[in-house]
C-alpha cells in the first residue's frame, strides 16, 4: 500500500470537493461556525470575568 | 471503597471491554483492524478525539488546577478550534487523496522513505515512553488515595485495554471511547450536582458563583499581555494553536482517529466537533473545581490533599510541628466560617462598601491560611525530602472519596479509569500502526499476505500494552519521571512538527533538505537541552522553527534538482 506519488498529485491545492456538509452549503459555512462559536465563548467567558471579579 | 462502588466501578469497565470486543470482533484484514474499515460517523471520530486527548491527569489535576488557580486554565485551549479548521481544511484532504494508514506514510509522499523512517521513530520513541506515563500518573495517585498496591493498578488498567485494543483494533478503540466519554462527562456532571448540592442551605448556587469570583476564581479571560504569564487569551492563541497543529496534525494517536472515518465529510465533522465542545467541555470541569474550592469555604478542607504524605510526617520526629500548624488551619478555618457568611450577606446586599470590608477580612484570612500550608510544605520538605509537596492533583479525588455517597465514588473512579483507558488505547493502537505500516512493512517484511500484517498489527499491539504496563511499574523508581517524559517529548515533537509543516506549507524544500535539517534541528534542541538552561517547552518551537529554516538554506545550497523528490 505504499504509494510513491509526484509532487503534482501531493500538490497542496484545495481538495475537490465530493461531500457537501449537513445543514450548511459549503464547508466555509461550518468552519465560521466554528471560529464564530470560538468568540462567542470568548466573549461569553470575558463578560463573566468583569461581571465577577 | 464500598460493595456498590465496586460494582458500579467493576460493572462500568467490564461492560466498556465486553462490549468493544464484542462489538467489533472478527476483523480479517489490516485495513479493518488498522482504519476500522473507514466506517466511522462523525459523532464517533469526534468522541473519540476528545476522549484521546482526555486522559486520567485531565479529571484529576484539572478541578484541582482552577482549586488553586482558577478558571484561566481554559485559555490554554483558544487555539484548539482555529487548528481544528486549520486542519480540515489543508491537512485531512490530503491524506485522504493519498489513502495513508499513518499521517507519516505522507511523509515518503512528500519527500522519501528515510524522511518518513525518521519521522516515525521520532514518534515511536515518543510516544511509546508516554504510554507508560498514560498508566502510571493516575495510578499513583489512586494508589496512594486508596492504599491500592502501584504494580496491581498499572497491571488492572493495561491488561484491560489490551485485551479489547488487540481484539478490535482501531475500531474497538473508537466503539469503547464513546462509552467511556458518557461515562466521563456524566460522571463530571454528578460530581458537579452533588458539589452544589452539599454547599449551606444558606448558599445558593448564585452566591457560590459570586464568592468564586470575589476569591479570584472566575478569571476566565485575561487579555493582558506577560511573557513570563503560562495562561492568558494571547498564549492561548499563539501557544496553543501551535501545540494544537502538531498534537492533531501529525500524532497518529489523533490521526488514526480521523483517518478511521467513512468519508472526508465524516472526518471533518469529527474534528469541527472537537472544535466546537473541546473548550465548553473544560470550562465546566474547571468550574467544578471552582465549585469545590468553594465548598472547602464552608466545610474545613484537610490541611495537605496528600494525606498519605502528611501521615509519613506524623510517622516521624517532626509530629509534634504537624500538629501544631493543623491546630493553626482548624483556628483559621473557624474564623473564616464567620466572614464567609458575612461575605455570602454582603453580596446580597449590593452594597459595595460592606461587600469590600467582608472580602478584605476573607482575603485576610485566606492569606494566613496560605501562610500555614507553605509551612506545611516546607515541614515535608524537611521531614521527608522526597515526598511531593504539590498537593493539586489530590483535590478532587478526596473530595469523591470523602463526601460522595456510595455507588458514586465508583462512577467517579470509573471516569478516572475510563479516561486512562481511552487515551493508553489510542496510544497502543498508534504505536502498533507505525511500527507495522512505516517500519515493519515498508522496510523489513515487505511481501508477505494479508494475515500477516494483521497479525504482526496485533502482536505489536500488546507488545507495545507489555512495554507501557513494564515502564509504569518501574516509573518510581525515577525520580521526576512526568517532567522527564515530558521534556523526551518536547525534544522530539518540535522537529516532527517541522517536518510536517515544511511538506504541507513549504512546497520548494525537498526530502534530502528536510532531511538534513530535522538531524541539524535535533541536533540544535539536544544542544539546547544540555548545554542551555532554556525551558523544555520552548525545544516545541526551536526545533520547528529550525527545521524549515535550515531545510530552506539547505535547499537553496542544494539547488531544485539536487533536492528533487526521491521516487
Amino acid at each position: 500500500m505504499i504509494r510513491i506519488e509526484t509532487m503534482k498529485e501531493t500538490d497542496n491545492k484545495p481538495t475537490q470537493e465530493l461531500d457537501k456538509p449537513p445543514f450548511f452549503k459549503s464547508w466555509k459555512s461550518m468552519y465560521w461556525l466554528v471560529l464564530g462559536n470560538l468568540a462567542f465563548l470568548i466573549t461569553l467567558f470575558y463578560i463573566i470575568t468583569r461581571i465577577y471579579s | 471503597m464500598r460493595l456498590l462502588d465496586w460494582i458500579v466501578l467493576l460493572g462500568t469497565l467490564g461492560f466498556i471491554v465486553i462490549y468493544g470486543v464484542w462489538k467489533t470482533r472478527g476483523s480479517k484484514d489490516i485495513e479493518g483492524y488498522l482504519k476500522g474499515d473507514n466506517s466511522m460517523k462523525w459523532w464517533t471520530i469526534g468522541l473519540s478525539i476528545m476522549a484521546t486527548q482526555a486522559s486520567a491527569i485531565t479529571f484529576l489535576s484539572t478541578p484541582g488546577q482552577a482549586y488553586e488557580d482558577g478558571m484561566r486554565f481554559v485559555q490554554f485551549y483558544f487555539g484548539l478550534p482555529i487548528a481544528m479548521v486549520i486542519i480540515s481544511i489543508t491537512v485531512i484532504p490530503i491524506f485522504y487523496r493519498l489513502k495513508v494508514y499513518t499521517a507519516y506514510e505522507y511523509l515518503e509522499s512528500r519527500f522519501d522513505l528515510k524522511t518518513r523512517s525518521l519521522a516515525a521513530l521520532l514518534f515511536l520513541i515518543q510516544r511509546g515512553l508516554a504510554a507508560g506515563i498514560t498508566i502510571y500518573a493516575p495510578a499513583i495517585i489512586l494508589s496512594t488515595i486508596l492504599g491500592w498496591n502501584l504494580t496491581l493498578t498499572n497491571l488492572f488498567i493495561g491488561v484491560l485495554v489490551i485485551v479489547y485494543t488487540v481484539s478490535g483494533g482501531t475500531k474497538a478503540v473508537s466503539v469503547t471511547q464513546k462509552q467511556q466519554m458518557a461515562v466521563m462527562m456524566g460522571g463530571m456532571l454528578v460530581a458537579g450536582f452533588m458539589v452544589v448540592h452539599y454547599l449551606p442551605e444558606s448558599v445558593s448556587f448564585g452566591d457560590a458563583v459570586a464568592v468564586a469570583g470575589k476569591m479570584g476564581k472566575m478569571n476566565v479571560v485575561d487579555f493582558s499581555f506577560d511573557w513570563n504569564d503560562r495562561y492568558n487569551f494571547w498564549s492561548g492563541m499563539t501557544g496553543g494553536l501551535f501545540l494544537a497543529l502538531s498534537y492533531f496534525g501529525t500524532d497518529q494517536s489523533q490521526v488514526a482517529r480521523y483517518l478511521g472515518g467513512r468519508s472526508l465529510t465524516e472526518s471533518r465533522l469529527g474534528l469541527l466537533f472537537n472544535g466546537l465542545l473541546k473548550i465548553p467541555m473544560q470550562f465546566i470541569i474547571l468550574f467544578i473545581g471552582v465549585m469545590v474550592f468553594v465548598f472547602y469555604q464552608f466545610n474545613q478542607p484537610p490541611l495537605f490533599f496528600n494525606e498519605a504524605t502528611k501521615n509519613k510526617v506524623y510517622a516521624t520526629d517532626f509530629a509534634p510541628e504537624m500538629e501544631a500548624l493543623e491546630e493553626q488551619h482548624t483556628a483559621l478555618f473557624n474564623q473564616k466560617q464567620e466572614a464567609m457568611h458575612g461575605l455570602v450577606a454582603a453580596l446580597r446586599t449590593d452594597d459595595e462598601k460592606a461587600i469590600a470590608a467582608a472580602q478584605a477580612e476573607v482575603q485576610g484570612i485566606t492569606d494566613a491560611s496560605k501562610v500555614v500550608r507553605d509551612d506545611v510544605k516546607a515541614l515535608i520538605t524537611k521531614a521527608t525530602p522526597d515526598a511531593e509537596t504539590k498537593d493539586t492533583d489530590y483535590v478532587f479525588i478526596s473530595f469523591v472519596m470523602k463526601y460522595l455517597p456510595a455507588g458514586l465514588v465508583g462512577l467517579l473512579l470509573a471516569v478516572i479509569f475510563s479516561a486512562a483507558m481511552s487515551s493508553t488505547a489510542s496510544e497502543l493502537n498508534a504505536l502498533a500502526s507505525t511500527t507495522v505500516i512505516d517500519i515493519y512493512k515498508r522496510s523489513v517484511k515487505k511481501d508477505k499476505d494479508n494475515f500477516h500484517y494483521l497479525r504482526a498489527s496485533k502482536l505489536f499491539t500488546a507488545a507495545w500494552g507489555a512495554l507501557a504496563i513494564i515502564f509504569a511499574t518501574y516509573a518510581s523508581l525515577l525520580d521526576n519521571l512526568i517532567q522527564a517524559v515530558n521534556i523526551i517529548g518536547s525534544i522530539f515533537y518540535g522537529t516532527i512538527l517541522g517536518i510536517f509543516l515544511v511538506a504541507f506549507y513549504v512546497k520548494y524544500i525537498k526530502g534530502n533538505a528536510v532531511f538534513i535539517a530535522a538531524l541539524l534541528a535535533e541536533a540544535v534542541v539536544l544542544y539546547c537541552h544540555f548545554y542551555t538552561d532554556i525551558a523544555f517547552l520552548w525545544f516545541n518551537v526551536i526545533g520547528c522553527v529550525a527545521v524549515v529554516v535550515f531545510g530552506a538554506i539547505i535547499q537553496f545550497f542544494m539547488g531544485q534538482k539536487k533536492g528533487e523528490l526521491v521516487a
